[in-house]
């Protein structure tokens, strides 16, 4: 009886040929890492935080009197289960934003930005905008003291442009003079609907893009599908989704044992616009930014090499026009890349430590480093196509 | 190899730093009697306690709205009972900051600032800093307008900070579902990677790659 | 022996992923289970000589409005119910309380002291199907099926309390 329901169905839809075609006659190298897990991780991600932040909003209360009830008593004492579904949401952003961070470097360590997949990774990089965007909006809606100076300090930001636009862009994004409910609706609003719904649309362009052109290998070279691909399914799934079993259990380990720093203490005061509290730093995902900002003395200047900071690794398929691909090939890249990951490292713990001077010297010196990576791959290029022709044109 | 460990290890510290423990801030620690933090453990004990002890030295100037417990002044008032049955036992902020304005102005007249609301003070204060800061609260917080209200009463303090654990944690009872859901949740997680693995290592076998 | 050991991995998978379904969507069908709050027990007390002889005053009892009905001394009913297992329990009671919910479709039934249509004496109507109800909520006539829920109640002195075991023990 099932199996004629299904043979009906797939006559009509065709399922099965969609199936054949997509996953089983679709060829991908052999060679693949486990690194490039990490892209269906973020997937399994997104989609844990759009179910559990359905689940969310309805109980979730949009009011600046009410939210930080709705989220601490509602949610987390009242309604059956909401404390779990707060809880994956909440690990869910951080693990998100971890996947995308180690998916990006993957992708610069294996040189996938390459031609012809610029448009991927450009595709990508707007992902993780939108996802740092999203992020930050989220992170203001359960009304509490880090939520709300964390959001003051990031409207603030802008007003380091001199003149009147800084102090334009600042006031617009918040709606008003100050924080207030005018603010935690748009705010609402954009996490809710605007910006996952563009997630969304960035998200499957992405994978479109990596289907059009194909996997990117480890080694660096092409492979030639038609003899020394492997099937997608079985090959790549079962290894994948095994992948995706563990990291999981890694996940719930936070979510049920581990949820002090996702769910930070500070954040079960609630907001209070005339006392700010003692430790004010953004999430560590920010905190990378947050430090070349701090740490360069003109407020201007900071606010410009950030920016940069986030331009350069937009416009990286473009810096980077060696002919050789991969780490594994390519010495010097692998010295600039290890550079680039204890830079970002670096930066990001400097973010938690206390703005000394010695800080701000350390911040100024790995952020030397940080953007030294995107500066230094021209040079890089030049050298490698130097190798490349003196090789007599080989890859290796 | 060498590199896949370096990575590895690298985002194994990276990780541990940002979401365990970071030696690289420093936050003031509170020490708590062993035999205080005993009772401090067994909240659900020494709540019942506890709360008879908060009404008595603390319900004048702070309210507990999680645990229905508003201002003594605010409790006495003939509209509080009309106001819980309208919006439930929990009234919203909103609705008790402006029936009770004047209840709430009045300490502000006397402690320069509102008294907060401890719904949620264990999970924004943890253990440590509310017993040394109910206890002592000038050597805590020099300056504050919290009067030492409780000084010389460590017991009876910490049956406090039980009270405010029990309306903020959930029952020793329910976290140990949550931990056994845990356990089974991650278990699963784990045995059913180990069966994809090797069912695929199967499939891989016939198919002969 | 290869292929039993294939196929029990295969049934190994197939089962735990359709346990693992089940405990993912078990959290999310138990967030759809009533609250904490709704489930308490409320406990709702009137006083009897605020409502005036022959009057309805409708009060909330966990959510639902329910109407507290005080007769008039020595009040005598003309009209003829379908049944009378409402008023068998509240007789000589002259105040009660009623889960003022039509029992047809869930609308809240108007008072009518002085009678509606072709009923000329008190009766409760319900608007949206055209329900009737004696003054203790036996069906009358219209779609109702059966007589108004009686909430469980008790009364002490001047106090009808209302979510507490008296002359009606449960919830009918």
């Amino acid at each position: 009886m099932l199996g004629r329901i299904g043979r009906w169905i797939d006559e009509r839809g065709k399922f099965s040929d969609l199936w054949r075609s997509q996953m089983v006659e679709y060829k991908v190298p052999k060679n693949l890492t486990f690194p490039y897990a990490f892209g269906i991780m973020a997937i399994v991600a997104l989609v844990i935080q759009i179910v559990s932040g359905i689940f969310l909003t309805m109980y979730y209360k949009p009011d600046i009197h009410l939210a930080f009830d709705s989220a601490n008593y509602t949610i987390m004492k009242e309604v059956p289960f909401m404390w779990l579904i707060r809880h994956i949401h909440a690990a869910g952003a951080n693990f998100f934003l971890a996947v995308v961070y180690l998916h990006i470097l993957t992708g610069i360590y294996y040189n996938a930005y390459k031609k012809p997949r610029e448009l991927t990774w450009i595709v990508g990089w707007a992902i993780y905008f939108v996802l740092l965007m999203t992020a930050l909006s989220g992170y203001l809606l359960p009304w509490g003291q880090l939520s709300y100076w964390g959001m003051v300090v990031t409207t603030e930001i802008p007003t380091s442009i001199p003149g009147v636009i800084g102090e334009t862009i600042s006031v617009w994004m918040k709606g008003g003079y100050e924080l207030g409910q005018i603010t935690l609706g748009r705010f609402f609003g954009l996490h809710i609907w605007l910006l996952p719904l563009i997630l969304l649309g960035l998200v499957s362009l992405h994978l479109y893009l990596v289907r059009a052109n194909g996997i990117s290998n480890p080694d660096g070279v092409e492979i030639d599908k038609k003899k020394e691909g492997v099937p997608f399914h079985p090959y790549i799934t079962l290894k994948e989704g095994a992948y995706v079993m563990w990291y999981l259990a890694i996940f719930f380990f936070f979510v049920f044992f581990h949820m002090s720093h996702f769910l930070p203490a500070d954040n079960y005061e609630p907001a209070d616009p005339f006392k700010t509290p003692p430790h004010i730093a953004p999430e560590w995902y920010l905190l990378a930014f947050y430090t070349i900002f701090r740490s360069i003395p003109d407020k201007f200047l900071g606010f410009v090499v950030f920016n940069l900071a986030l331009v350069l690794l937009l416009i990286l398929p473009f810096l980077d026009f060696s002919p050789l691909r991969s780490a594994k090939n390519r010495p010097l890249f692998f010295i600039a890349f290890v550079i680039l990951v204890i830079s970002s490292i670096a930066l990001t713990i400097l973010g938690t430590m206390a703005p000394t001077p010695t800080n701000a010297m350390l911040g100024m010196i790995f952020t030397v480093g940080f953007i030294g990576f995107f500066l230094a791959l021209p040079v890089i290029s030049i050298v490698e196509w130097g190798w490349y022709k003196a090789k007599g044109g080989r890859n290796q | 190899m060498i590199k896949a460990v370096f990575f590895t290890v690298l985002t194994l510290v990276f990780f541990f730093i940002i979401w365990f423990y970071n030696p690289f801030v420093h936050r003031e620690t509170y020490q708590v009697p062993r035999e205080h933090m005993a009772i401090i453990n067994d909240y659900s004990k020494y709540a019942k306690e506890g709360r008879e002890l908060f009404q008595q030295n603390c319900q004048a100037c702070h309210s507990v709205r999680y645990d229905s417990m508003y201002l003594s002044s605010a409790e006495a008032n003939p509209n509080m009972s009309a106001l819980k049955e309208k919006y439930g036992k929990v009234l919203p902020r909103n609705v008790y900051e402006a029936s009770f304005h004047s209840d709430l102005m009045a300490l502000k007249e006397s402690f320069g600032k509102v008294p907060p609301d401890l719904s949620t003070a264990y999970l924004s204060k943890g253990p440590q800093y509310l017993y040394a800061f109910i206890l002592e609260p000038q050597k805590v917080l020099p300056g504050t307008s919290m009067p030492a209200v409780m000084e010389g009463r460590p017991e009876e303090t910490a049956k406090i900070v039980a009270y405010l654990r029990s309306v903020s944690e959930p029952s020793p009872q329910e976290k140990n579902k949550r931990t056994l859901m845990g356990f089974i949740t991650i278990g699963y997680l784990i045995f059913m990677g180990i069966l994809l693995f090797l069912w695929r290592k199967k499939k891989l076998k016939e198919m002969g790659l | 022996m290869e292929a039993s050991r294939r196929d029990m991995l295969g049934l190994a998978i197939g089962g735990l992923s359709a346990i693992g379904i089940i405990g993912a969507l078990y959290p999310f069908v138990k967030t759809l289970a009533p609250s904490a709050s709704s489930l308490a027990g409320a406990v709702v007390e009137v006083d009897v000589s605020s409502i005036p002889e022959g009057q309805v005053r409708v009060v909330s009892w966990k959510g639902k409005p329910v109407f507290v009905v005080r007769l008039p001394q020595g009040f005598q009913w003309q009209g003829k119910a379908k049944q009378e297992a409402n008023f068998k329990l509240l007789q000589g009671q002259d105040t009660y309380a009623m889960v003022a919910v039509c029992t047809h479709l869930g609308c809240v039934p108007l008072w009518k002291p002085q009678g509606e249509g072709e009923f000329n004496y008190p009766i409760f109507h319900c608007p949206c199907h055209g329900g009737f109800y004696t003054p203790w909520g036996d069906n009358v006539a219209g779609p109702p099926p059966r007589p108004l829920q009686l909430p469980p109640q008790k009364r002490d002195g001047n106090k009808l309390i209302i979510g507490e075991a008296g002359f009606v023990k449960e919830l009918t």
